[in-house]
């Protein structure tokens, strides 16, 4: 691999894939490939429970990105899953001693690189590997600021993770693409799709899944169990910041990428919408700060105040939205 | 808003990235830590040892199973265990009890050992300390 630069970026899959391309010769930020795949999203799943609690999530399901993109942009990939560990690791070396950057999706679990507090069963980690060095792999992990090393065995069980979002050795990487594309109207189609999305009519995505989050909070009360209220609370938090990114930070992310937008479509919509979300993102920040305060004075939580912050939340992003399905 | 830059024990020092904007009011990634986030990672990681340290007690009591104190010691819940063995969820349910536990044959064992990355004879002969 030549010139190849490490960048940290918010989020493991639209930065992996950022870089991947990029390396490849189309250049698209990670805003960019965060948007066109149309990856913002609100999720909250009460029937899916991750340690008893529910699913919340702030974009998309984990392979929106490589599923979606190469489709979008006719760009030719090589995508493969794995029944056994030793084929799946044989491969990887094959492809690197060809020369190719390959992007692996992971457990975080296994990762010996990750610091030890981060590492939970989360399977939708993506990660490229620049190649083998003696028995280690050279690693450009997006999420952190400089270049890696994990050992076979440690990756090998990071890529044959079980549970939810199983890797199944998932393996990826470019075999051709366009040099030039005219983003325009993948743009402004990606952009309606979001909005259409985050426009629900069903209770369980977007500003309406919002709403029922924010419901199901206010409903706390004396009765509910300490403990579990705590580990609740900080499970959002969790689920928006570490998982997440710096705070609502998908909504920056987004935010960026509707900025990025207007540079190709001059159209003052789209910095409207930048700077609602870019005001929703800081109430979410503002939200998570509320939650882990009132976990720390669990006895005074006042569980309607902190489910309005998230109805505001939600009425700001309806704002934004509303602009964005007409784009 | 600023962007926090707090140390956060859970990143072992490490920063994250997240996008701002900058002085000319254009976006920008930004390196940042904090401790809303410490603090939410720290309540999960603890939890598991609250989780591990009533086990202790339940497994002397002769009520829970050796396999469910290291089940909290991997992270895991009953599905993502069941999962990992390859049993159904019921059955992993059962195992984690002291009463079935004893019971087991070796080769079951091993499947549990084998996930946790242990001996047969951690699970056999549990040390609390």
């Amino acid at each position: 691999m030549n010139n190849f630069s490490h960048h940290q970026f918010a989020h493991c899959e639209s930065g992996a894939f950022s870089t991947l391309i990029t390396q490849s010769g189309l250049k698209l930020s990670e805003p960019m490939v965060f948007g066109l795949a149309s990856t913002l999203s609100f999720v909250y799943l009460p029937i899916i429970k991750l340690n008893n609690l529910p699913l919340v999530s702030y974009r998309e399901v984990p392979k929106n990105i490589v599923n979606k993109l190469p489709k979008l942009l006719n760009i030719k990939m090589v995508k493969k899953h794995y029944k056994t560990p030793i084929k799946a690791m044989e491969d990887l070396d094959n492809y690197l001693a060809q020369g190719k950057l390959v992007g692996l999706q992971t457990s975080v679990f296994y990762l010996s690189y990750f610091p030890k507090d981060m590492r939970f069963h989360f399977n939708a980690h993506n990660l490229l590997v620049l190649k083998k060095q003696d028995e280690d792999y050279l690693i450009s992990d997006p999420v952190f600021d400089e270049l890696t090393l994990c050992d076979y065995n440690s990756l090998a069980r990071a890529r044959f993770a079980k549970g939810a979002f199983a890797p199944k050795g998932f393996l990826y990487f470019i075999k051709d693409l366009p040099k030039d594309i005219n983003l325009e109207p993948f743009i402004k189609k990606a952009i309606r799709k979001n909005a259409k999305k985050m426009l629900s009519p069903f209770p369980f995505v977007g500003i309406k899944g919002m709403k029922t989050l924010a419901k199901k909070i206010s409903k706390f009360d004396s009765k509910t169990p300490k403990r579990y209220l705590v580990n609740y609370l900080t499970h959002i938090v969790r689920m928006q910041e570490e998982i997440g990114t710096g705070g609502g930070g998908f909504r920056y992310l987004y935010a960026a990428f509707l900025e990025e937008s207007y540079e190709i479509i001059q159209d003052e919509r789209l910095l409207k919408a930048s700077e609602i979300l870019t005001e929703s993102g800081d109430k979410l920040r503002e939200f998570a700060l509320n939650l882990v305060q009132n976990c720390k004075k669990i006895d005074s939580f006042d569980p309607k105040k902190t489910s309005a912050l998230l109805i505001e939340i939600s009425q700001i992003e309806k704002r934004a939205f509303e602009i964005l399905k007409d784009i | 808003m600023k962007i926090p830059q707090e140390y956060n024990d859970a990143l072992d020092g490490g920063q994250k990235v997240m996008y701002a904007k900058d002085e000319t009011g254009h976006f920008g990634t930004f390196s940042y830590g904090s401790k809303v986030e410490e603090f939410a990672t720290k309540i999960a990681v603890n939890e598991y040892e609250l989780l591990k340290a009533k086990c202790k007690e339940d497994i002397k009591n002769k009520i829970s199973s050796p396999i469910k104190y290291f089940m909290f010691e991997n992270r895991m819940d009953e599905s993502t265990l069941a999962s990992y063995v390859d049993m159904m969820k019921f059955r992993v349910k059962r195992h984690l009890k002291y009463k079935n536990f004893i019971k087991l044959s070796d080769k079951i064992l091993l499947r549990y050992a084998k996930v946790f990355n242990i001996k047969l004879e951690d699970l056999k002969n549990f040390k609390y300390e």
